[in-house]
């Protein structure tokens, strides 16, 4: 509660820090802020091309069906990732001046949801121009389960970042684990192929896999932007239960680790 | 947490560990954990004291002694192993100056960027914002990037941040060298405003004489604990003394390092060199330009005495201060002249005597002995000032010269300025 409050008063630090980190990302950089729109077009065209023509997904539109999981995931590794420096980054300001640190994962992790939410433009454009050809696919209700979903995603992520912030400061070889950490997390969950083709294989084992909190968030996504259906409540109890779960680790983590970061640093 | 207090600080206890070669990588740490041998140093020893609400408080303490530990477990950058610190408002701190300053970025964002990260909101900054332009006397270069300032303008800049932000709790930590004569003026009037409103304010300065102009109370830190707790003209005569004494024996281990050396030399050229020589050639390094002479007599020992007659290196202005200088003898020194002279540290010579010119009837030295020279007032201002010791022989051939044989600090309550304190009185109608 009090860290709440203080972190209420600190808002005009995430702010400008957010404001910088967003601006600042591709500072010099030819194309500027478009980065944010094409770095994952790319990825969406690369992903695409493998599975839809060389391994012939049986998928229908599987560009829109993997662009709307591909988004949320892309979030959700830049934080665990990138919120893991976050603290280091910050180094000088840590060692020498006070602020409630939580405020370096937060500022990252909130600037990465604003690059989410940019990217989600793309997606209503292309669902705008796929709607049109087919009168399918928008589906007010179900839209308007969306920002629940985010929010949720949103803790998850931030969960996340605490977590890995706070122990990269104690372990810098983590920084580099977590590349191959979140790769594997990403085959893990049901972004390129469907949950179904899982859950068959898995059988009784099946619940395992929603233990991963990014499998009810992708499927809640996918309901809402491909099928346009209003996601199942028991899968968004599923990720909220989850994304809390990992908050309030993450949380407790960082807590107790950030006494000891200016020393450590 | 008592009502009238502002800090309550308990027992707190602060060891660092001191890697002796630290590996962060897990592969070190795994492969090599012999490596992460470290040893404890405690700089804190259980400190406890209460802060009130207005009051300022100056931290002295000689290098390493944990005031600037102190101070920054109180701003919450690091946390204490034992004890407890409670803090009532919001706090500010001047230790580290434009924290988070982006050089592309112009003066004024920098200024809500920097005021961001000591939590105020963008209200609050846009009513400070015309003050701290203003304090910082940027007007003209507000909207240029900080990276084309100078130094001294972006010192100006940040302590403007800094100290506009009305906090209740202001903690400060070595920066009033800030800018030049002028703005350091203004800071201290600022500080005094502050303070006047009512913030609360610790201040760790090596300045004893910033804290005097600010502080009622001064906290003398030693070895982790509070040694002394009052008034700074209490407090600091007893810093000063004991600072002066730990002086006194590196003066002393200094001293018998170079005459063993000298020692040691002198036997090596025994034979080469004549005795009685006189060396005056003061490009041979350190050791014979500080003392020069013909070695007949040489000044074993010098200790300054005040009133009672104890040794003392500390004085204050005006106090009775006598030079003793003990001195062995070789040869017979015929119509002997000793001489004083005082410089300031920056080599400003303040004063000088010796016993031809105070008409001394001539002497000779005849056997080892001591001499004495009182100075009833000792009126030189506050600083550190070195005493060079002199025996001639009266043709003007140095017998021994020995330069800056004393060191002593005074230090004074009033705030006049110059070199000396003339004595004086005023009348006013």
């Amino acid at each position: 509660m009090k860290t709440l409050k203080e972190l209420y008063a600190y808002r005009q630090m995430i702010i400008s820090l957010v404001r910088k980190e967003l601006r600042g990302r591709y500072k010099g950089s030819v194309l500027g802020f478009m980065w944010t729109f094409i770095n994952p077009l790319l990825q969406l065209l690369v992903y695409s091309v493998v599975f839809s023509m060389i391994l012939g997904s049986q998928i229908d539109k599987f560009y829109l069906f993997l662009f709307v999981a591909l988004v949320p995931w892309l979030f959700f590794s830049a934080s665990l990732t990138g919120g893991s420096s976050s603290i280091i980054a910050s180094k000088d300001m840590v060692k020498k001046i006070y602020f409630p640190r939580e405020i370096m994962p937060i500022s990252y992790v909130t600037s990465a949801f604003v690059n989410m939410l940019l990217c989600f433009l793309v997606i209503f454009a292309v669902m705008i121009l796929f709607g049109i050809e087919t009168g399918k696919v928008f589906h007010f209700e179900a839209l308007l389960y969306l920002p629940v979903v985010m929010l949720i995603q949103y803790v998850l992520a931030l969960g996340g970042a605490l977590l890995t912030s706070g122990l990269t400061v104690y372990f810098r070889d983590l920084e580099h684990i977590l590349g191959i950490v979140t790769m594997a997390w990403m085959y893990l969950t049901p972004i390129v192929y469907s949950e179904e083709m899982v859950m068959n294989k898995m059988g009784e084992w099946a619940y395992l896999y929603y233990l991963n909190p990014m499998t009810p968030i992708t499927i809640a996504y996918r309901k809402i932007l491909y099928s346009g259906e209003v996601p199942d409540m028991s899968t968004l109890v599923n990720a909220a239960v989850l994304g809390v779960g990992f908050l309030v680790i993450g949380y407790v983590v960082f807590r107790k680790l950030q006494k000891g970061f200016a020393e450590e640093l | 947490m008592k009502q009238e207090n502002a800090i309550e600080v308990r027992d707190i206890t602060k060891k660092f560990k001191v890697f002796y070669d630290k590996g962060s990588e897990l592969k070190e740490r795994l492969l090599f954990r012999n490596r992460n041998r470290y040893e404890n140093r405690w700089v804190l020893n259980g400190i406890s004291f209460d802060v009130k609400k207005g009051e300022a408080v100056g931290l002295v303490g000689h290098n390493g002694c944990g005031k600037s530990t102190t101070l920054k477990l109180l701003t919450k950058i690091i946390y204490p192993d034992e004890g407890t610190i409670e803090m009532r408002g919001r706090v500010s701190s001047l230790i580290e100056l434009g924290a988070g300053f982006h050089p592309d970025m112009s003066g004024k964002e920098n200024i809500y960027t920097n005021a961001s990260i000591f939590g105020l909101t963008r209200r609050e900054i846009e009513e400070r914002l015309d003050d701290i332009i203003a304090f910082s006397e940027l007007e003209d270069f507000i909207d240029n990037p900080v990276r084309t300032y100078s130094s001294g303008m972006y010192m100006r800049l940040a302590f403007s941040v800094a100290i506009n932000v009305d906090a209740d709790i202001l903690l400060i930590d070595e920066i009033l060298a800030v800018g030049d004569a002028n703005f350091q003026a203004k800071c201290f009037n600022k500080l005094r405003e502050i303070k006047a409103n009512g913030t609360t304010i610790v201040i760790v300065s090596h300045s004893l004489g910033q804290i005097e102009q600010i502080c009622e109370r001064s906290l003398w830190i030693h070895d982790g604990i509070v040694q002394a707790d009052g008034a700074p003209r209490d407090v600091h005569p007893r810093y000063l003394n004991y600072m002066g004494e730990k002086r006194q024996e590196i003066a002393e281990k200094e001293r018998e390092r170079q005459a063993v050396k000298s020692q040691q030399e002198s036997e090596e050229h025994a034979g080469e060199k004549a005795e009685g020589e006189a060396n005056e050639d003061k490009t041979k390094g350190p050791k014979e330009s500080k003392r020069w002479g013909n070695g007949s007599a040489r000044i074993k020992r010098v200790d300054l005495w005040n009133q009672k007659g104890e040794v003392q290196n500390v004085f204050a202005t005006g106090e009775e201060m006598t030079i003793v200088i003990d001195y062995q003898l070789k040869k017979k020194v015929e119509d002997a002249v000793l001489g004083i002279a005082l410089f300031r540290s920056d080599g400003i010579h303040c004063y000088g005597t010796n016993t031809r010119i105070d008409q001394i009837p001539e002497f000779s030295l005849t056997k080892s002995g001591r001499i004495k020279v009182k100075l009833e007032h000792l009126n030189l201002l506050p600083g550190e000032y070195l005493i060079d010791i002199a025996i001639e022989s009266d043709i003007g051939v140095p017998v021994d010269y020995y330069k800056e044989a004393a060191k002593i600090e005074v230090y004074s309550m009033l705030q006049d300025v110059g070199i000396v304190r003339i004595e004086h009185s005023w009348e006013i109608d």
